[in-house]
């Protein structure tokens, strides 16, 4: 009977199955079903007496909590100084009062815990059962901060080797730049980390950003996860009621304008073998204004994803580029507009010229029903994905209070996603898109791209600290120079020929950093023998002995072969002053440039080397000196420029030898120079090789 | 002296009983009558669902003349079906507002999409086109030979260190099918004519090799309706599915190699053979990597990084696998850094795990740290599929989503001790030195 009824079941099972499939079309995409409702969740909130604001959002699901605590103060204008409050941010976990940061670290991993401080709060999580000890270790580095002198310096050393690597690099130019252009130098959003602000930042700075703005009527603290609000109450009221409240200081900014003609901010690179492109401009949009879905749902179509008309035009289309993209951002003081992409040199014009074109498309033409659906999808598919993790509810509750948005704008924010009209993109375009009032930043080689660039607006040049000056005005070579006159100014600025070739032989010891590692460096140099040693604590890395025409090159004690070519090359340069054997050697130069080299006007000389490569050397035109030498090699990740900086000439013996030298081989090398001696006693065999 | 030891106090306090967690992953599965496996997790709280289907195939499953077939497919089952035009495939997610992706790996393939909840049905079926009858002509084979072509270029020969795996492999092992990686023979795939794919298609993507693994905001009873409905006329293979039974015989002596790369920074790589997944030692082993690399007060990371300054970057990586796998070692030493120094100081690190048990602290820390991960790992309804299909897959118990913990739990500091004795040996590894080119010499 039993079996029976179970094979009756089955079967009946069966037809349903049948029936069931029988029912599904496949030849068509399945509808949609109704759109689920959104249910963003009401965080339970509480202030402390000091004015701790307090958000708990229960998530039971994993045994897991995570406090973040974040401050809303007013962008701050650092000045000379820039780079200090990020500093100050760092240095929260490097040690407390209580634990230095060794013991730091051990009782975080100890219970498995993350822990992040930044300049505007401090981020803590770990599973539930150890919320305790986590709330003691991020409270000992919220309240007890150590700020140690030497955790300072690290961080001062790790963030100039890390400006020395994004030097020369175009994306870090351009973003530099394009922040002077749009904002100006006098708004927080365009200064930027240098060398030199970076150098000016005591601990004090810190300190002082810390005793001002770690202030709890300024604080948004946001608890997400496994806790009760009762629960949380009890520990946040144990552990917070003590952090005094203070007056934090305010401030103002002139509201940048977009320009009032479109132009080209040209900085000139001329390394470049790819064109960074930013056409941007401020926007006047505020976080929770009326416009920001609306404009979202514009940004989208142009220049939002992979199917966006920037990107299937400028990729897909021409192959102009890997991607292009824009963004339309709202903010607490002044938002922006930008469309970018990296472009070969040839086809800069063209692809400004397709940017151009877009913007000025989407002004007047708006964007069909089929791209306003799919932007829509897409929005509200990622505003559903963001809403799984808690934080994102957590966070909503915190932007409601700090931008005083209506209490219900992110309940709301489908609803007001699905009514977006294409007349209302049309008007966004028309109100945020100002391909008349823009900035187009371009960071790339001004001699093959400047010429036509001129079609989109006036080209002004700026260098890589946004300065602007004019091309014209400096930087035509003037009458009589050509590159003899800047070789024998060179001499001349060294101390003189004479005294120069009175020089038989040159000892130079030179201390190096490498990302925080000491080496030192020692050159021995007669006229056509060199002796160089690269070492480490006492170890010789690599050993260069050039002889005649004979050269070896030892690396961790293996020789290094070389070809023919290249051995050239260091022949050439191991003499004591290599430009006065130029012509002896037959190594020809040519004038070809005067420029801006990062602030210094400089003649850049050509020199055909005799392996056939292409060096510039860079001489001042003010001081006659050497700045730079530079040239292209081919290395095994495709070319690199291997570049010489000469810095900080003082005089030894009445003549002039740079004091800091800046290698960069794909990584920096500063180097200081420690002493020099001029004809000294050489053992015979100082330059053998075997 | 008073400070240490009042953190060595404090330390004990800490100590607390690790408790079976109270907080399931709930989770409802069957088999359809076609032999495919299904597992629903029904989570409300965020209006999206994963769609996910894992087949039981990777490159180990491979004929050796045609490797990178696994990954193949997991492209060329994107070009389309019977009912998909060719590219529509990402197009229909991409307007419905969802993601997509998929992976493969030695063992198995996975594709997944992240759509909103209402669109359930569309999941289900642009899974049920690809697994019932995909679209696999010369055409689509030909544009996806480019892809693979780029990717390889990209992920493999233009990667610094994007050979390490391959290089590792092949000199790991003489005959188990792990001697080659994923992406495989490019070769071997302009070699292939459209009856193999067609074979391999017929093989291994059929119900009885797929696990569908969905999670996310839907109704229990709704979506075993849908999947049914989708999935279950579509047809058993029959075929006897072909597994390796192959076993990689012991290594009897330590292999060295140098390697010559397109790279900056040298770097050394030691691979230990260890045992398959799932097995005791495994987890002890992987307890072991965290001992040495977890975190910043790990031993590796401590003495090598910030105290030795020998080393950027240390890393210990168990690859845990079907079959016997193995456990990696990395280590870049800094600039100027020499690499034998470097592997001298790791070899120092093992050396004092097989001799010394670790401390009572230690060993709490690294509980603490693997508990802390393993939650973690279940945060997102992606991961939760994932997992669950995992689970199913390789050890048929896809309830280890809440109880592998335990197994890691039970891994005692004697054990860790011990597994570094045993399989941390140099006749047990293989040692590689990656150097640049351009330091390459007669």
């Amino acid at each position: 009977m039993k079996i029976l009824f179970k094979t009756y079941l089955s079967l009946l099972f069966a037809l349903i199955a049948t029936i069931a499939v029988a029912q599904v079309d496949r030849t068509k995409a399945p509808e949609p079903t109704e759109a689920p409702e959104i249910n963003i969740a009401k965080p339970y909130t509480f202030t402390l007496k000091n004015g701790l604001k307090v958000y708990v959002v229960e998530n039971h699901k994993l045994p897991r909590v995570a406090f973040s605590l974040s401050l809303d103060r007013d962008p701050i204008l650092e000045g000379d100084k820039a780079g200090y409050v990020n500093f100050a941010g760092e240095l929260l976990t490097k040690g407390t009062k209580n634990r230095t940061k060794a013991e730091l670290d051990a009782e975080i991993d100890f219970i498995g815990a993350n822990i992040s401080a930044f300049s505007t709060g401090i981020y803590a999580s770990s599973l539930t059962k150890h919320k305790e000890k986590l709330m003691e270790l991020m409270t000992d580095i919220l309240f007890n901060p150590a700020f140690p002198e030497d955790e300072l310096e690290k961080l001062k050393k790790q963030t100039l080797s890390g400006l020395a690597a994004s030097k020369d690099d175009p994306n870090a130019i351009a973003s530099n730049v394009k922040g002077v252009v749009v904002y100006g130098k006098d708004h927080p959003y365009g200064e930027f980390t240098t060398e030199e602000s970076v150098e000016n930042i005591t601990l004090e700075d810190t300190k002082k950003y810390y005793n001002t703005y770690f202030k709890p009527n300024i604080a948004y603290l946001a608890i997400v996860g496994d806790i009760t609000p009762k629960e949380a109450k009890k520990l946040i009221k144990k552990n917070f009621s003590d952090w005094e409240k203070g007056t934090v200081p305010s401030a103002e900014y002139e509201t940048p304008e977009p320009p009032q003609k479109t132009f080209v901010a040209l900085v000139d690179r001329d390394a470049s073998v790819q064109s960074v492109i930013n056409v941007s401009y401020p926007v006047d949009l505020k976080v929770g204004s009326e416009d920001v879905i609306k404009a979202r749902v514009l940004n989208q179509i142009l220049g939002g994803g992979f199917s966006s008309r920037l990107m299937q035009n400028l990729r897909e289309d021409k192959a102009f580029t890997y991607g292009a993209r824009s963004s339309l951002s709202s903010d607490k003081l002044v938002g922006s507009f930008t469309a970018s992409a990296s472009v070969r040199n040839e086809v800069t014009d063209s692809a400004v010229y397709e940017f151009m074109s877009e913007l000025e498309k989407i002004v007047n033409e708006g964007v069909t029903q089929q791209e306003l659906d799919a932007a829509k999808a897409s929005i509200a598919g990622s505003f559903a994905r963001s809403l799984e993790s808690p934080q994102t509810v957590a966070s909503f509750a915190i932007n409601t209070a700090i931008y005083g948005l209506p209490a219900d704008y992110y309940t709301n924010y489908l609803k007001k996603l699905d009514a977006v009209t294409l007349e209302d993109v049309k008007a966004m375009a028309q109100k945020y898109i100002l391909p008349e009032n823009a900035n187009i930043v371009i960071v790339g080689k001004g001699a093959e791209i400047a010429k036509g660039l001129k079609k989109f607006g006036e080209v002004r040049y700026f260098d890589r600290q946004g300065n602007e000056y004019d091309p014209k005005d400096n930087l035509k070579i003037p009458e009589g120079v050509t590159a003899q006159t800047v070789m024998a100014d060179y001499f001349k600025a060294l101390g003189g020929k004479d005294k120069l070739k009175a020089i038989k032989n040159m000892k130079l010891v030179y201390d190096a950093s490498v990302q925080g590692q000491s080496l030192s460096i020692n050159e021995i140099k007669k006229d056509g023998a060199l002796k160089q040693e690269v070492g480490m604590s006492g170890m010789v890395l690599t050993k260069t002995v050039v002889n005649g025409d004979k050269v070896k090159i030892v690396m961790q004690g293996q020789e290094v072969p070389l070809p023919e070519e290249a051995k050239k090359d260091v022949i050439a340069s191991a003499k004591i002053f290599p430009e006065l054997y130029f012509d002896e050697m037959g190594i020809t130069y040519e004038l070809k440039s005067i420029l801006d080299l990062d602030g210094e006007t400089a003649y850049a000389v050509e020199v055909n080397m005799p392996s056939g490569t292409k060096a510039t050397y860079y001489y001042s035109a003010d001081s006659g000196l050497k700045l730079k030498t530079a040239s292209v090699q081919k290395g095994p990740q495709g070319e690199v420029t291997v570049s010489e900086e000469y810095k900080a000439y003082e005089e030894r013996n009445g003549i002039m030898i740079p004091t800091k030298k800046l290698l960069n081989q794909g990584f920096p090398i500063n180097t200081t120079l420690k002493s020099v001696e001029f004809n000294v006693d050489l053992a015979d065999d100082t330059f053998k090789i075997n | 002296m008073i400070k240490r030891l009042n953190l060595a106090l404090l330390f004990l306090l800490l100590v607390f009983s690790v408790q079976a967690q109270d907080k399931k992953i709930e989770f409802t599965e069957f088999d359809l009558d076609n032999g495919m496996h299904v597992i629903l997790h029904q989570d409300n709280s965020t209006p999206i669902v994963v769609v996910s289907v894992m087949y039981h195939v990777g490159s180990k499953n491979e004929n050796p003349e045609r490797t990178g077939f696994a990954h193949f497919f997991e492209h060329l089952l994107f070009e389309g079906s019977k009912n998909i035009k060719r590219g529509e495939f990402d197009k229909y997610i991409t307007n419905a507002g969802g993601v997509n992706n998929a992976n493969t790996s030695n063992d198995r393939t996975y594709y997944y999409e992240i759509l909103p909840s209402n669109q359930l049905k569309l999941g289900l079926w642009l899974e049920s086109e690809r697994l019932l009858h995909a679209n696999i002509d010369q055409v689509g084979v030909e544009t996806q030979r480019e892809v693979v072509k780029e990717e390889k270029r990209q992920r493999v020969d233009n990667q610094p260190y994007g050979s390490i795996l391959s290089e590792i492999a092949k000199r790991a092992y003489k005959v188990h099918p792990y001697r080659w990686t994923t992406i495989g023979s490019l070769e071997h795939l302009n070699a292939a004519s459209l009856d193999e794919f067609m074979n391999f298609y017929e093989t291994f993507y059929v119900p009885e090799n797929a696990t569908i693994s969905i999670a996310g905001d839907i109704q229990i009873e709704e979506a075993k309706k849908l999947v049914n409905q989708y999935f279950a006329d579509i047809p058993r293979g029959g075929n006897e599915i072909p597994r390796p039974t192959v076993v990689e015989p012991k290594q009897k002596e330590e292999v060295r190699d140098t390697i010559y790369d397109n790279i900056q920074l040298p770097a050394v790589i030691q691979a230990y053979h260890m045992p398959e997944q799932g097995s005791e030692d495994s987890y002890a082993l992987e307890m072991l990597g965290t001992v040495l690399s977890g975190g910043q007060s790990a031993r590796m990371y401590k003495s090598l990084v910030d105290e030795q300054q020998k080393a950027l970057q240390v890393a210990a990586i168990p690859f845990s696998s079907e079959d016997p796998g193995l456990y990696l070692l990395f280590g870049l030493p800094t600039i100027g850094g020499d690499l034998k120094d470097l592997e001298e100081a790791m070899d120092a690190e093992i050396t004092k795990l097989k001799n010394e048990l670790i401390s009572e602290t230690e060993f709490q820390k690294v509980r603490n740290q693997v508990e802390n991960d393993f939650i973690s790992g279940n945060s997102t309804m992606t991961g939760i599929a994932e997992s669950l299909a995992n689970y199913h897959v390789y050890y048929g118990d896809a309830n280890l989503i809440n109880n592998e913990i335990d197994r890691y739990m039970a891994v005692t500091r004697e054990d860790i001790q011990r597994v570094a004795k045993k399989y941390l040996t140099e006749d047990n590894r293989v040692v590689l030195y990656y150097l640049p080119k351009s330091q390459q010499n007669n």
